[in-house]
C-alpha cells in the first residue's frame, strides 16, 4: 500500500506540472501538442547541463541537481518559443506546429546527445547520466497511517512542484494577468478592444508552457532512469494532454486526473510484484490508466469545457 | 547547420537524391541500380500515403484522428497473427491481409467515431488511449506468445504473406516490389473522387466546416462522423499491414511507430487533398531515405536524417504564412 502511494506521488507530481504546462498554453488559445517535445527537450538541457557543471562545481550535488532543473526550465522554454513564434508570430497551424516540434525535438536531442558526448567528453553515447535525486521522509507527519506514506521517500521535487503549482494556479486564477490569459482563450479580439496585447499575452503563455514542460520532464528523468536518453519520449506529454482534457482545462480536476493516473499505474505494478507474474505482465497493467480514463470519459465527457477561441489564429 | 558540422551542403543535398533513386550513385553494389533504390522508395512510402490520406480524410470532416499509430499496430499485429503465421498459398494470403487490415483499422476508426459522436468525447484523448492500450496489449501477447529469442521482436512472418517482395529479380536486378503500391495510387484518385464528387463527401466536408449547419441542413451527423471514421480507420489499416507485413516483418513490442505520428504532418503538408499527401509523403520519404545515404557517405550522424525531416516540415509549416503574405501583399497592389 505504501509503495503505491510513494510510486504514484513520484508519477503523478511532474505529470501535473506538465498538464498545468497545457493549460496555460491552451487557456491562452494556442493549442499545445508540443508538450511531449518540450518535456524532452527540457531534459536535454537539463541533462546537459548536468553534464557540464559537474566538472565545475564539485562538491555540492545538491546545487548542481537544483541547477540542472533550472536549466531544464530554461531549455523547455526556449523549445517553447518555437512552437509560440510559428503559432503566432507566422500563423502556422497550431496542430502541425505542435507535432513538428514533437519530431524536432526527438530528432534534435538525439543528433545533440550523440554529438555532444562525442566531441565533448569522447565517448560514444546518447545518454547523460544523472544522480539519483535526494529524497525525504518528512519526521512527524510520516507517522500518520496510511496519509502517511505521502510523505515517506519524497522526492525532494515534489515540494518544489506542488510550491510552483500553486504559484500558477495563483496567477491564473487570482491576478489580472491570469485574466487576460484565460480572456486571450475565450474571446482574444475583447481582450484587444480593452487594450491588452493579445500576441503578447499568448507568447508568454507558451513560454511559460514550455518551462513548466521542461521541469516536469527533468524530474521524470531524475525520477525514472536517472539518465538522460531517448527514452525520455515514451508518450507522457500525451498523458498529461489527457489529464488536463479531462480535468476539462482547470487546475484542481486536473491534478485529481494526474493522481489518478499515477495511482492506476503503480497500483498495476504492485498488482504485479505480488501476484508473482512474469514481466511481461506489466504490459497488460499499463493500459490500466488508459482503460480507467476511457471509461470515466465515458460518464464525464458530455460536461467537459474547452476555451472557446483554442486553435483561433490571432490576426 | 550542415556548414556548421563542415560538410558541403551542396553534396548533402545531391546525396540525398542519390541515396532516394532519382540520381544516379556513382558505385553500386551487384545486382542494384538507381532503379532498385527508386523501388526501395515506393516500397517505404506507401504505408505513409496510406496513413496520410487516413488523416487528411479525417481532418476533412474536422476530426483529428492521432490513432494512426495504435491502428496500424493493431492492424499489423491481427494480420500478422491470423495470416502471417499460417501457411497459406501466397495468392489467397495476401488478399487476406489486406482485408483483414482494412476490417481492423476500420474497427478501431467506428469505434472512435462512435465513442465521439454519442458520448461527446474528445476524439483526441480517446485516440491517444487507444494508441498506449494497443500498444501495450500487443506487446503483452508478443512478449508472451510470439517473441523471437534473439531480435526480441515478434517472429517474422512467412513469405506467402508479406505485401513486398524482396530480392525479386527482373532484368538481371534485385528489386524490392512493393505489391500495393498500386493500390496505393488508385485509392489516391478514389479518395479524391469520393470527397469531391460524391454527395457524401459533401456532407463530410459540411460536417467539418460546421457540424451545427449540417445538422439543421439535415444532414446526419453522426452518420457521416462515424462513416467518415471507418475510411480513415481502413486506411489506416492498410497503412499497418503495408508497414508491418510490407516494408517490415515483423512488429517490435511497445514501440508506436513514428510513421503514424508523422503522417499527421504530412497530410497538412499535402493541404489535407488526396494528391496533396501522396505528394507530400512521396517527399518526405525522399528525405527520409537519402539521408541514410548522405549520412554513410558524408559521415555525419545518422539522426541528421530525421533532423533535416522535422526542420522541412517547420519551414512547410511556416509556407502559409508567406503565402498569406504574399497573398496580402496582391490585393493591397490590386487596390491601389
Amino acid at each position: 500500500m505504501d509503495s503505491i502511494i510513494i510510486e504514484g506521488i513520484a508519477f503523478s507530481i511532474p505529470l501535473f506540472i506538465i498538464a498545468i504546462g497545457g493549460i496555460y498554453s491552451e487557456g491562452s488559445g494556442v493549442i499545445n501538442l508540443a508538450l511531449e517535445g518540450l518535456l524532452g527537450f527540457g531534459a536535454f538541457a537539463g541533462g546537459l547541463s548536468y553534464a557540464l557543471l559537474s566538472s565545475v562545481i564539485t562538491g555540492n550535488p545538491l546545487l548542481l541537481i537544483y541547477a540542472s532543473l533550472a536549466f531544464a526550465m530554461v531549455g523547455g522554454a526556449l523549445l517553447a518559443s518555437l512552437h509560440a513564434l510559428m503559432c503566432i508570430k507566422f500563423k502556422a497551424n497550431q496542430v502541425i506546429s505542435g507535432v513538428v516540434i514533437n519530431m524536432l525535438s526527438v530528432a534534435l536531442t538525439a543528433f545533440l546527445a550523440n554529438q555532444i558526448n562525442a566531441s565533448v567528453f569522447g565517448q560514444p553515447s546518447n545518454k547523460f547520466l544523472l544522480e539519483i535525486f535526494p529524497k525525504v521522509t518528512v519526521p512527524l507527519l510520516s507517522k500518520i497511517p496510511i496519509l502517511g506514506a505521502v510523505f515517506t521517500d519524497l522526492y525532494t521535487f515534489v515540494p518544489i512542484i506542488v510550491v510552483i503549482a500553486l504559484i500558477m494556479a495563483y496567477i491564473l486564477y487570482k491576478t489580472p494577468f491570469g485574466m487576460h490569459i484565460r480572456a486571450c482563450g475565450d474571446n482574444p479580439h475583447a481582450v484587444a478592444a480593452a487594450g491588452g496585447n493579445v500576441m503578447k499575452i499568448r507568447f508568454i503563455s507558451v513560454l511559460v508552457s514550455g518551462a513548466l514542460a521542461g521541469l516536469g520532464g527533468m524530474c521524470f528523468a531524475y525520477s525514472i532512469s536517472t539518465t538522460f536518453s531517448p527514452n525520455i519520449y515514451m508518450g507522457f506529454g500525451y498523458l498529461a494532454i489527457a489529464a488536463y482534457i479531462f480535468g476539462s482545462w482547470k487546475i484542481s480536476r486536473t491534478f485529481l486526473a494526474c493522481i489518478l493516473f499515477g495511482f492506476a499505474r503503480s497500483a498495476g505494478y504492485v498488482l504485479v510484484q505480488k501476484l508473482e507474474l512474469p514481466s511481461s505482465y506489466g504490459d497488460l497493467v499499463l493500459t490500466l490508466p488508459y482503460i480507467v480514463t476511457l471509461v470515466l470519459l465515458l460518464f464525464f465527457s458530455s460536461k467537459t469545457k474547452a476555451p472557446k477561441a483554442l486553435g483561433d489564429v490571432y490576426e | 547547420m550542415l556548414l556548421l558540422l563542415g560538410k558541403n551542403p551542396f553534396e548533402a543535398y545531391r546525396s540525398i537524391l542519390q541515396g532516394a533513386g532519382i540520381l544516379p550513385k556513382t558505385r553500386y553494389a551487384g545486382k542494384k541500380s538507381q532503379l532498385t533504390d527508386f523501388m526501395s522508395l515506393l516500397n517505404y512510402t506507401t504505408p505513409m500515403i496510406f496513413a496520410a490520406l487516413s488523416v487528411a480524410v479525417a481532418l476533412k470532416s474536422g476530426i483529428f484522428n492521432i490513432c494512426v499509430s495504435g491502428i496500424m499496430v493493431f492492424s499489423g499485429f491481427i494480420a500478422t497473427i491470423l495470416v502471417g503465421y499460417s501457411s497459406l498459398a501466397p495468392i489467397i494470403a495476401k488478399p487476406l491481409v489486406v482485408l483483414i487490415g482494412v476490417v481492423a483499422g476500420g474497427l478501431i476508426g467506428v469505434l472512435i467515431g462512435y465513442l465521439r459522436h454519442r458520448f461527446n468525447m474528445n476524439e483526441v484523448v480517446v485516440a491517444i488511449m487507444l494508441n498506449y492500450i494497443i500498444s501495450y496489449v500487443v506487446s503483452f501477447f508478443i512478449q508472451t506468445r510470439f517473441v523471437d529469442p534473439i531480435t526480441r521482436q515478434s517472429v517474422e512472418v512467412g513469405q506467402n504473406a508479406r505485401l513486398t517482395l524482396f530480392d525479386y529479380p527482373i532484368m538481371n536486378l534485385k528489386m524490392e516490389i512493393n505489391l500495393v503500391f498500386p493500390l496505393a495510387l488508385i485509392t489516391v484518385f478514389l479518395i479524391r473522387y469520393f470527397i469531391t464528387r460524391t454527395r457524401f463527401g459533401f456532407e463530410l466536408q459540411a460536417v467539418g466546416l460546421n457540424s451545427k449547419a449540417s445538422n439543421y441542413a439535415g444532414i446526419n451527423v453522426g452518420k457521416t462522423v462515424i462513416t467518415t471514421m471507418l475510411i480513415s480507420g481502413s486506411l489506416a489499416g492498410l497503412a499497418g499491414v503495408s508497414y508491418y507485413l510490407g516494408s517490415n516483418a515483423s512488429i517490435q513490442p511497445r514501440v508506436l511507430p513514428a510513421l503514424g505520428f508523422d503522417s499527421i504532418a504530412v497530410a497538412l503538408l499535402g493541404n489535407t487533398s488526396a494528391i496533396g499527401s501522396f505528394f507530400a509523403s512521396l517527399l518526405v520519404m525522399i528525405f527520409d531515405s537519402g539521408t541514410t545515404y548522405m549520412s554513410s557517405r558524408m559521415q555525419v550522424l545518422r539522426e541528421i536524417a530525421a533532423l533535416i525531416t522535422s526542420i522541412l516540415l517547420l519551414f512547410s509549416a511556416i509556407g502559409i504564412f508567406f503565402r498569406a503574405l504574399a497573398n496580402r501583399y496582391a490585393r493591397e497592389v490590386e487596390e491601389v
